[in-house]
């Protein structure tokens, strides 16, 4: 069973709602987002086009970062869901360099969402902080897991259940009668820059 | 107790209504040991069905935002002003109300009538009934709400409530499979039911549904329709009224049933330009071809309507509205003429109308629950940017005329009143029951309506009582050129208004930076106001200016509110299968000594002795606002009622059932029922017209020019506006002369803000930093480039009257050549909010405020200025 | 849309980058002149006696970097994939030659006077893996493949020839403050000329294969004329390639004696300097191809 993503580009309208989503889930730190969108433009005015793109770790087949990965701190794990041991990870940045979709994150401690304000905490970054820190932790790579802790209490990633336009979807892979698997095949699915050999499991329905 | 993942003695998940914005989702919110760490969409809620946009996500983060509010504090700087240090000192809860309290008694004893209340749209839930109980208690009529006449409202609420009974509109995404989007993102951002909306839009398209989007901005909508249309700002009314006319009289396209059954198009029209009317009833007449001869609208043995023609009825020549609607789009919208205006092809007008036409199939029908209902996927929508014109109420109706032309009017595909205006009412008590009834001209009557001003009949002009003579206008519900202009004192004594602002109460509404220019807001109206209180969540640029007193309010996470979804006009999701009454519930105990204004707003009314009148003034608005008589046992008296929980208990088992009071309501957070499909598609249902000929603005705008000349001051608006068919007029902008002003300023709004509240959001403020235009002046590549400015440069933008603003510039392609595209509402200065301090540009601040860039039908603002634009020397 | 530049890896990874490859190009040097006559035995140890301590600051430059040093240990586990990994390898054996050269040859033990055939063999795997070193700390940035600016082989061989120049020029400027003989010292100065004047060559053919792809065109505007480039100009092309070339030729064909010393000390400064401008340069350059969907392009701003 491979974890795949499907996100329909007709349907998102570009609102970020998967990115703040993505980031009160993951207790990720300031400037840290595992669900980053960009925006984009094309064409020439008046046949000019926007499309926002929203990205997440692709949990390549081929994962680069597990290639470039000196300690073994990348895994892999049967879904295809790739993670770092952070008692492993020596924080070298390689996999950060290597990864073409720039979803590998390093912060060296946690700072304050709110910089003019008083030194200690609030209550929701104080829990926020200890979560991070359970999980992913200071100077090592972090990542999206496509959620695996929602995921294995059997709901749906957090940016799948956010997204209003309902433009995101995740499923098997594997299974060619799975929802993504169906749209991937009927409605032309594509990959971000195959050409990296990456093989990525996050695939794009065309936006137009 | 720290919420700490080792030691959790509770985590629960609460639901509520989210009020990051005005759309009202529904959400559920995750409590642990006292902390909220999680928002999620309530998939229970057809408001949102389980999705939460990112504004929502982030709410926790200005719960918990150190900048907050937290105590009371007083201004000890008597000097007022953009800018100026307050010097907050803080102060007891006790010493606060003390000081509120002396003063208002002092005004209610000496003259109640100068008290001016603001508030902000996102806050309308709060407000609605309670406030303006409070309003009535004491005795003031003064009032504005953030977004009412600048950013929204004057002219599209009014339109939407005469021609579909609701406060906005949209398409029905079930069935509809063309619409022409003009000002407006539905489906695309934020407010009114916004998440549903989404989806619904998500899977309208996916299932081939076309939008045409007329925008001077590469929009949202714009980027995901079908077509994207580069239109001059603020012309789309005249876009409009050329479309109508290749439809009427190029085409001969036009839904006929519908016009002659739920229109004024038949009404007979004397030369005089009145409806001929019966001697006997005084009801206006149509003419039966069938039976040759004119009869009462209402005569059962009308067979049939005679929409075109010439007829004779006792000795007058009339013609039915519709001929002369047709021949008055011919004659004065000629397609070149309006593609002059506009700057959209000729080609492209005349075949988008086309194509108008043809999706509307008209004479098709659909069967729903065994009803069968005309089918007509075809819609015609507007919202805040067609609306923030001169010409804002008449570009709204020449918007919808499209629809009801097509008879695509709250039918199966057309156009949709937004949130459905029309509800039966729970089964269980009939309430709120909200179904228009028809006037004795035959014309929709709305219920249950949001604010004080109903859209039809109209308010008879009279001398006006209130600070901003909006009482003398027929059509306003508040207006700005009066208040912000160094005009105020004129229009006062002129008006013979017999009093002056005394008291300011302000419910966390920035106007500062939200009705125009800030500095003439603040010096022409607010420090005009000799006392100022406001409950806000921050200190922001209007606290810092003119407030004396600070109160600390509890945001959505920390309140009751009894009526979120309800009226269901305001932002109730349309088109979906039930009804939903949610509530909004506290998930933590209020934080530092934050309360609820409507708390404190009711300790107040005790304090003053007016209890009684304000729990009294309740129970006559709710039948009102909610549609439906209140039960004995269910009004508020002042022996039964101690809290605010109380009133919010007593309100709901009133409106829903017995079983049905504050704390059942808890445990789901709503209450659903079905919906009937005589209440989503209304239209041929309920037995009333709605006009394509306003022959009552000959009256209304006769009477207002008396009125005005009556004190002296007819120039106070453009009787022109006061015809009966629907006409474009430009802004200032569009004559403006200058050639060195030569391009047009217009604001858009993003989704993921909620105008000028949530830029000290961290987390909004990080996507907003990452995103390439919110925060910076988008202007054409090419125009940019004429005029020597590069990608990234720091630019002046100046109106003509001097008045300019900085910001980044950003070339791109998606915005009409002709102007310069800047998000509102940004651009903060306050010191109380570090993190929004700066980041974007401060739009508002080229807005005119003045009688010349005001609609004179419904006093709404206009939005649009032309402007210069240059670089920014060094070190400017 | 503008293509951003990793931020990640700066002077410190440049730091361990060059003194990477002055140990190595050092060790190259000193070995094999270790085959020439007795005026080469200082020259020799000089550039036995850089290599690993070169490549050991290199190195905590490199752990000090690290977001987690304490589990620098583990830098070598995945050598089947990895060349962070295989690098630590190949360094750590060349330390370990190097320390054995040293150890055996100058302090405490002067046993490979005598171990002719020792000597050779260490020198001779001595050189093999520094010129492992040396070629890897290219190869080591061209894995990452979203960076066209790295991912060329002309890197490593940049990398390579900066390094033995740079190595070269490491020993020149102790064998001068050590008094090594004028004459070694000079046909040191003529071989670094001439490596310069092919590093020159493999610059210009490095930076003009960057015309491949969007992404290494913008790496290439960022190094020649944007935020990189004073760097680049001032640092790698005036300090580190022309005034050493210019010095030396002077020294060379002009000056001798103690204007030529100095100059001689001079360009192997300005030399060094800019190898590690360099490889600044290079890491500063590093801009990632953009994301392609459909009609559009993105470029990354999550790094």
């Amino acid at each position: 069973m491979r974890y795949g993503f499907v996100i329909d580009l007709k349907r998102c309208y570009g609102c970020y709602s998967c990115t703040v989503a993505c980031k009160a889930t993951n207790h990720t730190p300031k400037n840290i987002d595992f669900a980053k969108c960009i925006q984009g433009e094309t064409g020439i005015y008046p046949s000019a086009l926007r499309q926002m793109l929203p990205t997440l770790c692709m949990q390549c087949s081929e994962p680069e970062c597990l290639k470039v990965c000196p300690t073994g701190a990348t895994l892999q794990d049967e879904h295809g869901v790739v993670t770092v041991d952070k008692d492993i990870c020596m924080g070298c940045g390689y996999c950060m360099m290597a990864c073409p979709y720039g979803q590998r994150h390093k912060v060296q401690l946690w700072e304050t969402y709110f910089p003019d304000g008083p030194p200690e905490l609030d209550p929701y970054q104080a829990y926020a902080k200890e979560k991070w820190e359970v999980k992913n932790g200071y100077g090592i790579a972090a990542k999206c897991d496509f959620c695996q802790d929602r995921v294995n209490d059997g709901k749906q990633p957090a940016c799948v259940e956010a997204c209003p336009a309902k433009a995101r979807y995740f499923g098997d892979l594997d299974d060619p009668e799975s929802e993504i698997s169906i749209l991937i095949r009927r409605e032309r699915g594509f990959q971000l820059n195959p050409e990296f050999g990456t093989d990525p499991s996050v695939y794009y329905l065309p936006a137009r | 107790m720290k919420a700490q993942p080792g030691n959790i003695k509770e985590d629960v998940w609460i639901p509520t209504a989210c009020g990051g914005c005005y759309a009202q989702c529904g959400i559920k919110v995750r409590r642990v040991n006292g902390t909220i760490v999680e928002m999620d969409g309530n998939p229970d809620s057809p408001a949102g069905s389980g999705r939460i946009c990112a504004k929502g996500s982030a709410q926790l983060m200005t719960l918990y935002d150190p900048h907050r509010l937290n105590y009371p504090v007083k201004r000890t700087n008597p000097e007022k002003g953009v800018g100026v240090d307050p010097k907050w000192e803080r102060i007891s809860w006790e010493e606060a109300l003390d000081i509120i309290v002396t003063k208002l008694k002092a005004v209610y004893e000496k003259d109640p009538r100068g008290v001016y209340f603001q508030a902000t749209t996102v806050q309308t839930s709060e407000i609605r009934f309670a406030v303006v109980a409070f309003m009535r208690a004491f005795g003031f009529k003064n009032y504005w709400v953030s977004g009412g006449g600048l950013w929204c409202g004057n002219g599209a609420h009014f339109m939407n409530g005469i021609m579909h009974a609701a406060w906005s509109i949209i398409p029905d995404f079930n069935y509809n499979n063309y619409t022409l989007y003009f000002g407006c993102s539905k489906g695309h951002g934020a407010g009114h039911a916004a998440l549903q909306t989404a989806q619904q839009v998500a899977d309208a398209r996916a299932r081939g549904m076309k939008a045409v989007v007329f925008d001077p901005y590469l929009s949202t909508q714009a980027s995901k329709g079908h077509e994207w249309v580069p239109i001059r700002v603020g012309t789309d009314g005249a876009a409009a009224l050329g479309m109508i006319n290749v439809l009427l009289n190029e085409l001969n396209i036009y839904d006929a049933h519908y016009l002659k059954h739920k229109t004024n198009a038949v009404y007979l029209i004397q030369p005089d330009g009145y409806n001929k009317r019966d001697a006997a009833t005084n009801k206006p007449l149509v003419w039966d071809p069938e039976d040759g001869t004119a009869k009462t609208f209402d005569d059962p043995s009308i067979k049939d309507f005679a929409l075109e023609g010439s007829f004779e009825v006792q000795g007058t020549t009339c013609t039915p509205a519709f001929q002369l609607f047709k021949e008055h789009v011919k004659k004065e919208y000629p397609l070149d003429k309006v593609s002059k205006i506009t700057s959209v092809p000729e080609k492209t007008l005349r075949r988008i109308a086309k194509e108008f036409g043809e999706h509307a199939r008209i004479g098709s029908t659909i069967t729903i629950d065994g009803k069968v209902l005309p089918l007509r996927p075809s819609a015609a929508i507007f919202f805040r940017g067609s609306q923030g014109h001169v010409n804002s109420g008449w570009t709204c109706l020449s918007i919808d005329l499209l629809n009801h032309i097509v008879g695509a009017a709250d039918v199966p595909g057309g156009s949709m009143g937004h949130g459905p205006p029309v509800c039966q009412g729970h089964p269980d008590t009939g309430k709120p029951n909200t179904v228009p009834f028809a006037c004795p001209d035959g014309l929709m009557e709305v219920k249950g309506w949001v604010y004080d001003h109903k859209p039809y009949p109209l308010r008879k002009p009279s001398a006006p009582q209130r600070l901003d003579l909006q009482d003398m206008f027929p059509c306003s519900i508040y207006n700005a050129f009066t208040i912000c202009s160094p005009d105020w004192e004129k229009y006062l004594e002129a008006f013979k208004i017999d009093y002056r602002p005394s008291i300011m109460i302000n419910f966390g509404s920035n106007s500062v930076m939200t009705m125009g220019n800030a500095e003439e807001v603040t010096e022409n109206f607010l420090k005009k106001f000799e006392f100022i209180f406001s409950f806000n969540i921050y200190h922001n640029e209007f606290t810092e200016a003119v407030a004396d007193v600070v109160l600390p309010d509890a945001s959505f996470l920390e309140r009751y509110t009894p009526c979120v979804t309800f009226p269901s006009t305001f932002c109730h999701p349309t088109g979906i299968d039930q009804w939903v009454w949610e509530i909004r519930q506290p998930v933590v105990e209020q934080i530092g000594e934050r309360q609820d204004f409507n708390a404190v707003m009711l300790e107040i009314a005790d304090r003053l002795g007016l209890k009684e009148k304000y729990l009294e003034a309740i129970n006559k608005i709710i039948p009102i606002r909610y549609g439906g008589e209140m039960a004995e046992k269910y009004k508020l008296t002042p022996d039964r009622i101690q809290t605010w929980e109380d009133i919010c208990d007593n309100v709901l088992r009133d409106r829903l059932g017995d079983d049905k009071g504050l704390e059942e309501l808890k445990k789901t957070g709503l209450v659903k029922w079905p919906f009937k499909v005589e209440e989503m598609y209304w239209r041929w249902f309920v037995p009333v017209r709605v006009p394509i000929y306003f022959e009552y603005f000959l009256d209304a705008g006769k009477q207002l020019k008396e009125v005005a000349e009556s004190f002296g001051m007819p120039e106070i608006a453009d009787y022109n506006f006061y015809k009966p068919l629907a006409q474009w007029n430009p802004c200032p902008s569009h004559t403006m002369d200058n050639p060195e002003f030569d391009l047009w300023a217009f604001c858009w709004r993003p989704s993921f803000h909620t105008q000028s509240s949530t830029q000290n959001n961290p987390w909004l403020d990080e996507i907003s930093l990452s995103d390439p235009w919110v925060y910076l002046v988008q202007i054409n590549e090419e125009t940019g480039k004429r005029k020597g400015i590069a990608d990234k440069d720091m630019i002046w933008i100046e109106n003509p009257v001097g008045i300019k603003i900085k910001g980044q510039a950003r070339l791109v392609q998606g915005v009409h050549d002709e102007h310069v595209c800047i998000a509102g509402c940004h651009g903060h200065w306050a010191k109380g909010i570090p993190i929004a301090e700066r980041k974007g540009v401060f739009f508002d601040d080229l807005i005119i405020c003045d009688i010349n860039y005001t609609d004179s039908l419904t006093q709404g603002s206009d939005t649009c200025v032309k402007v210069k634009i240059y670089k920014c020397e060094e070190g400017e | 849309m503008i293509l951003k530049a990793q931020t990640k890896w700066g002077w410190f990874i440049a730091a361990y980058l060059f003194l990477a490859g002055v140990g190595g190009g050092a060790y190259v040097t000193g070995a094999v002149a270790g085959f020439g006559g007795p005026e080469w035995t200082l020259i020799s140890k000089i550039g036995v006696l850089l290599s690993f301590p070169c490549v050991g600051v290199g190195c905590l430059f490199l752990i000090l970097d690290l977001g987690s040093p304490k589990n620098f240990w583990r830098s070598a586990m995945k050598p089947a994939t990895s060349w962070i990994a295989r690098g630590t390898i190949v360094i750590t054996i060349f330390m370990i030659l190097g320390v054995l050269h040293a150890g055996l040859w100058i302090w405490p033990s002067q046993m490979l006077d005598t171990a002719q055939g020792l000597h050779t063999l260490i020198s001779v795997l001595g050189i093999l893996f520094a010129f492992g070193t040396m070629i890897y700390t290219g190869i080591l940035l061209g894995a990452a493949r979203p960076l066209a600016f790295w991912s060329t082989a002309m890197l490593p061989l940049l990398f390579l020839v900066s390094a033995l120049s740079t190595g070269i020029m490491a020993v020149i400027f102790i064998g001068s403050l050590a008094g090594a003989a004028g004459h070694a010292l000079l046909v040191l100065g003529k071989i670094d000329l001439l490596i310069i004047l092919q590093e020159i060559f493999v610059l210009g053919f490095y930076l003009q294969a960057t015309h491949r792809v969007r992404e290494s065109r913008a790496s290439a505007r960022l190094v020649l004329a944007g935020s990189s480039a004073p760097l680049f100009w001032l640092g790698v092309v005036c300090l580190g390639l022309l005034v050493p070339l210019a010095f030396d030729l002077l020294t060379i064909y002009a000056l001798s004696g103690p204007a030529g010393h100095t100059l001689g000390l001079l360009a192997s400064c300005c030399g060094l300097l800019g190898g590690l401008f360099l490889r600044k340069v290079v890491l500063s350059g590093g801009i990632y191809a953009p994301l392609a969907a459909g009609r559009f392009e993105y470029a990354l701003t999550n790094i």
